[in-house]
């Protein structure tokens, strides 16, 4: 019997897969049965300060009378519909609670630090175990400064620390001018955890209609290579947790990831692809690595391999193939 | 459509109009500036709940009346959500046959001197008057002749009670006594109903005498039209809470035969933000409520209302004026609103937030509040208010408010109101399980009948349409019991 157990974010995990934020989180029978395939902890899906944007948007179109008769109704309606989802996870987390014995982590994705403090406030009277902030925006603003961004995930951070005592977590994305630097200073802004990488909604085009359409939906088993870099140049250098997100299909990458120094991994896509009963493939696969390897727990192997930089820095900073090509012949190509 | 249009054509037709349009040559009444509302002045109206406007008189109402070119196409009717018929009372007012032009108004409107005082008619009827559409000039002043007419005939002791039908001994119910209560009530009493109107609270009018006070809508306008509805037979039942104090089923064992349901919306509405529990952060509906019904301003009553010196109202609606204006008659040296987007952007009437500056009101737009402290008796004492800026246009027209992060400032606050928006009184739905409601609260009607999913229930107002203005729900109430007479005489 080998030692899966791991510690995360001071949380007890029976092992160190956890099921990302997405569409199978958002139910208590979806809770139930990610529980029962095994997993050690599961990731709420996102309440999407966004979304009730959208809706307000979309009620004032429907809603708003002749003559904007009831204008000063739905003036603030945008708070109501924020309680109302606010009111459905906090009852999703009561109700779930009751079912299922691996910690829930909320996960919040909000447009502003002022909101934030309320979200998380909520949630963590709803009873969540920890919360994940996915604070990531798409930083199209030609006018805005590198920093600015920054200094919001940081403030962001700053403000729900100091209203919750619950351990916080933050989702980045892998952009950014010096990544290095962020996740350092991320960490040094007493954030319990960072998961690494945020997948985001793709974009593509239709040729024959010229529309715009959505890209791939689900990471593919490949996809893992950027947070494998980032994990082990990162693992060494930072205090807090580091979880690995994206592209995570198999106990062979997961075990990657530890030994690049995550703490837990966090899959969704391959559940999508192949059940919630992957879950119990990825861990007896783990065990029976560990028990070829001789390995009796998580934390023998955990940064066995991550970046040194006096030893193989030149392996994970390089980007360019520059020799890796040289010795193919071009003719095979064409 | 066609016949009502054929109607007004004959009515435009008549003698006394032709007449009275030959009078004065329309350039002539284009030529003449609109009246201006006299008011008592903001530094003696501040200390008293005296209602501000105080009215035209006769002259100034003639005056005003020439102004009417008596369209041939009279698009101000089609702004009015009750379609009062717009020109034939203002020429009745111009002819200084005032007792008619109330007259009018009443064949469509049960509170003309309520709609007189609190209709946002610079986005009805006189958005839709031929100075604004076609001449681009100041309308004629449609709301403050409707007011001139039904004050004149209150005052004049004449008031006309409507006709009344026999009584055909058939017992319907009405649920709340707002606008749309009393309207249904009055209509009903007309048709030969016995009707009985419950009331939660111990006085009668609604939102009317709860919500608005008295310095906008003296409470005497109100207990006026009840006084008529009373004289036609309506029976009142205050503190009487249908759904609590009895049920529709013990009230129907009583012979109600059908229901009318215009409960409003007075479940008020808070932004969940931090630190919003603490003593002295008040809804606007129990500020008001407190206030204008409790006499909580009097600070020798049981439960007295915490009167601030620095009262901060959140929100730009109607409601938010009337809350920072009482504050300020309660005597707060500094009544702040603040609201998030800006000025341009306020669902408040123009009226209310000119009175509400004449007054002293600080105005602090493009500022949300995110958060409130409190001492150490758990009173709040700060408040930190983000700024804000504009975005691109929403689907209401109005720029969207963006938060500009590190903008945060804390004002010293004692009392805060918190007045963004109200929800459907939820206790006739939660009693009434089978009584279909959407996400909302509002109660599920049939809109053509107003009929509820239960076939004897009729609901309309505020706890359908969530929030709108008096002439809205009044006109519910009117459709809901011409609808309600024509279900009980087929039943």
């Amino acid at each position: 019997m080998k030692i899966l157990e791991t510690k995360y974010m001071g949380l007890r995990l029976k092992n160190p897969i956890i099921v990302g934020s997405c569409g199978l989180t958002a139910s208590v029978e979806g809770l139930k049965r990610i529980a029962q395939s095994g997993a050690a902890a599961v990731v709420l899906k996102s309440i999407f300060e966004e979304e009730i944007i959208k809706e307000h948007e979309d009620t004032l179109k429907k809603k708003l009378g002749y003559q904007d008769n009831n204008l000063e109704f739905l003036d603030y309606f945008d708070y109501q519909l924020k309680n109302d989802v606010l009111k459905k996870t906090a009852t999703l987390v009561e109700e779930a609670k009751k079912e299922i014995d691996i910690p829930i982590i909320g996960s919040l994705n909000c447009a502003s630090s002022g909101e934030w403090i309320s979200y998380a406030k909520n949630l963590e009277k709803a009873g969540v175990d920890a919360l994940e902030l996915n604070v990531f925006k798409l930083p199209f603003d030609i006018d805005q400064k590198p920093e600015e961004q920054e200094k919001l995930y940081l403030s962001i951070i700053d403000k729900v620390k100091e209203n919750i005592s619950i351990p916080v977590c933050i989702k980045i994305a892998p952009y950014s001018s010096n990544l290095a630097a962020m996740i350092k200073k991320l960490d040094d802004s007493g954030v319990n955890a960072i998961t690494m990488f945020n997948r985001f909604y793709n974009v593509d085009f239709d040729i024959m209609t010229d529309e715009v359409k959505a890209g791939g939906t689900y990471s593919s088993d490949q996809d893992y290579y950027n947070t494998l870099r980032w994990i082990s140049i990162m693992s060494g250098k930072v205090n807090c947790d580091l979880s690995a997100s994206t592209g995570i299909h198999s106990a062979e990458t997961a075990i990657k990831m530890i030994m690049a120094g995550a703490t837990t991994v966090q899959v969704v896509s391959k559940l999508y692809k192949d059940g919630l009963g992957s879950i119990a493939g990825m861990l007896k696969n783990i065990e029976l690595w560990m028990d070829k390897r001789g390995y009796l727990s998580i934390d023998e192997f955990r940064g066995s391999v991550h970046h040194e930089p006096k030893e193989n820095s030149e392996k994970f900073e390089r980007v360019q193939f520059m020799k890796y090509f040289s010795g193919h012949n071009p003719d095979q190509v064409i | 459509m066609e016949d009502r249009n054929s109607y007004l054509k004959s009515e435009r037709s008549q003698e006394w109009r032709e007449e009275l349009r030959k009078k004065i040559k329309a350039k002539d009444r284009t030529d003449v500036p609109r009246v201006k509302m006299n008011e008592v002045d903001a530094s003696e109206r501040v200390q008293s709940y005296i209602e501000v406007n105080s009215g035209l008189t006769q002259e100034q109402a003639q005056k005003e009346a020439t102004r009417c070119v008596d369209c041939a196409n009279p698009t101000c009717i089609t702004g009015c959500p009750v379609e009062i018929n717009i020109p034939k009372f203002i020429k009745r007012i111009e002819q200084g046959e005032f007792l008619e032009a109330a007259k009018v108004l009443k064949e469509t409107s049960t509170l003309p001197a309520v709609c007189g005082r609190v209709c946002p008619q610079e986005k009805q009827c006189e958005a839709n008057c031929f100075y604004t559409q076609k001449l681009k000039k100041e309308p004629v002043a449609i709301g403050y002749l409707e007011r001139f007419a039904a004050d004149y005939e209150r005052e004049s002791g004449q008031i006309s009670i409507p006709e009344i039908k026999e009584k055909n001994g058939r017992k319907v119910a009405c649920i709340g006594s707002g606008p749309a209560g009393l309207t249904f009530a009055g209509e009903m009493a007309k048709k030969g109903y016995d009707v009985t109107v419950f009331e939660a609270l111990h006085e009668i009018g609604g939102v009317l005498k709860y919500g608005i006070p008295e310095f906008r809508l003296p409470n005497n306008i109100v207990d006026v039209e009840i006084e008529s509805l009373k004289k036609m037979g309506v029976q009142f039942e205050t503190n009487f809470i249908v759904g609590k104090t009895a049920s529709i089923e013990d009230l129907k064992e009583e012979g109600f035969e059908a229901f009318f349901t215009g409960s409003g919306a007075g479940l008020p509405r808070f932004m969940n933000i931090p630190g919003e529990n603490y003593i002295g952060i008040l809804s606007s509906n129990e500020y008001l409520t407190r206030i204008n019904l409790m006499h909580a301003a009097d600070q020798t009553t049981d439960t007295p209302v915490v009167s601030g010196n620095k009262v901060m109202v959140v929100g730009g609606g109607n409601t938010a004026m009337d809350s920072v204006r009482t504050a300020k008659r309660l005597g707060a040296e500094r009544a702040m609103i603040v609201y998030r987007r800006s000025m341009e952007e306020m669902p408040a009437r123009l009226e209310e937030i000119e009175h509400a500056k004449e007054e002293g009101v600080e105005f602090m737009t493009l500022a949300n509040p995110i958060e409130y402290f409190a001492n150490e008796k758990g009173q709040v004492n700060q408040v930190k208010v983000q700024k804000m800026e504009l975005g691109e246009p929403d689907a209401s027209g109005r720029r969207r408010p963006i938060p500009v992060e590190g903008s945060e400032e804390l004002i010293e606050v004692d009392t805060v109101v918190v007045s963004v928006g109200v929800s459907p009184n939820p206790i006739v739905p939660d009693s009434l399980p089978e009584l279909k409601t959407t996400s909302w609260g509002t109660i599920q009607v049939n809109e053509e009948t107003l009929q509820s999913s239960m076939p004897e229930m009729f609901a309309g107002g505020d706890i359908v349409r969530g929030g709108a203005t008096v002439i809205l729900a009044m006109g519910d109430g009117r459709k809901a019991a011409q609808k309600m007479d024509e279900y009980l005489k087929n039943k």
